[in-house]
């Protein structure tokens, strides 16, 4: 962003000072945790009808089991956020994107930057404060009951999770649009041939 | 002759607007590293809820890892691998294979632990589960070079490759 500032760094063709970037491999763990643990809060509500299921298929299954799941997951995917926002945010810092591209959303790629950024710590808001509802229930309000989570608290889950599908594709816009950090694209762009550097 | 009969293939070389494989790998990466993760802690601080919460996530782990392998397949097919991807990705393709065999054996055989005794976890599935994690970190070390060292699905690389510059 600050080029001149940039060239003070010793940086990859990749725009950044390591072979791979770090916030996409985050984003593995934000998501996987996030969405199975709404999953199994599902799972836990509707037990009732899985029942005979799990029994068909002779798999032991508790319904308390099903929200330690939700509950520790929850908690797990606010933990690696920060992390993931973080790392985001500092190879956003060194992004480095062809200015006439737009991308199939109609968006040139400081937009996509720039939204892709917002989504990201209202995400993490999002998650942590969902992390912190979840744990009220599990430990406050409905500690004696037999269906820990509110019906509010999942469909919010799933709010966020289509909330969390739009800013995955404007971030995978970024990557495959963009190309931002993409060492054959920054190569080809350099007017470099991949094929014969990158063997 | 059958070309007619294919859906068209945008930009990115895909039938369908985005690649779907690194999605669906979100739910076998996420739960075999949180799954190691929490048999490690509930090793450690004797808390058998934290078994059952890496039982479950082995559980979504191998039924993920099987729909990961189909679009795997299908986006490799269609990715245009140039000469200098080829090994990474006949790399990627064999270890991926692999692991739907390992995590589900893994699971397998948790699931008999569980069914004697789910409060305990003997000490060689632990070292099985670190393992594992130590091949996944590779794996997605591999993949991670096949989009952001390659760039393959990318569309300036599949304009290149298209255009015969690669």
């Amino acid at each position: 962003m600050y080029s001149d500032l940039i060239h003070q760094l010793d940086l990859g063709a990749n725009g950044l000072p390591y072979s791979i970037p770090i916030h996409p491999n985050l984003v593995h763990l934000t998501l996987g945790l996030f969405i199975i643990g709404i999953a199994f809060d599902i799972v836990g509500v509707f037990f009732t009808f899985e029942r005979p299921i799990f029994k068909y298929l002779a798999i032991p299954a508790t319904r308390s089991n099903f929200f330690d799941v939700g509950w520790y997951n929850m908690v797990a995917a606010s933990i690696i956020t920060f992390f993931t926002v973080a790392a985001g945010f500092y190879e956003m810092l060194l992004m480095d994107a062809p200015s006439e591209v737009k991308s199939a959303w109609n968006f040139t790629a400081i937009d996509t930057m720039i939204w892709h950024g917002i989504g990201g710590v209202l995400l993490l808001a999002l998650i942590v404060g969902m992390t912190v509802w979840r744990g009220f229930q599990r430990y406050v309000w409905r500690s004696d009951r037999s269906r820990q989570v509110q019906w509010w608290y999942l469909l919010a889950g799933l709010v966020i999770m289509f909330v969390m599908y739009i800013h995955g594709t404007l971030g995978a816009q970024l990557a495959a649009e963009f190309g931002a950090h993409n060492t054959a694209g920054h190569l080809l762009r350099l007017g470099e041939d991949p094929n014969v550097l990158l063997r | 002759m059958f070309d007619n009969l294919l859906p068209p293939l945008n930009e990115h070389n895909l039938p369908y607007p985005d690649t779907i494989h690194p999605i669906v790998v979100h739910f076998v990466i996420a739960m075999v590293l949180f799954a190691f993760f929490c048999d490690v802690l509930g090793y450690f601080s004797r808390n058998s809820k934290l078994y059952e919460v890496s039982w479950w996530n082995m559980f979504v782990a191998t039924v993920s890892i099987f729909i990961a392998i189909i679009f795997g397949q299908i986006e490799a097919g269609l990715a245009i691998a140039y000469d200098a991807v080829e090994p990474v990705l006949n790399l990627h393709t064999i270890i991926g294979w692999s692991l739907s065999g390992i995590i589900a054996a893994l699971t397998g055989w948790r699931y008999v632990i569980r069914s004697k005794n789910p409060e305990t976890l003997p000490m060689s599935y632990l070292g099985m589960g670190a393992i594992l994690t130590g091949i996944v970190f590779f794996q997605v070390y591999l993949g991670d070079k096949l989009v952001w060292v390659y760039g393959l699905h990318t569309t300036e690389i599949v304009q290149a490759a298209k255009e015969g510059l690669l």
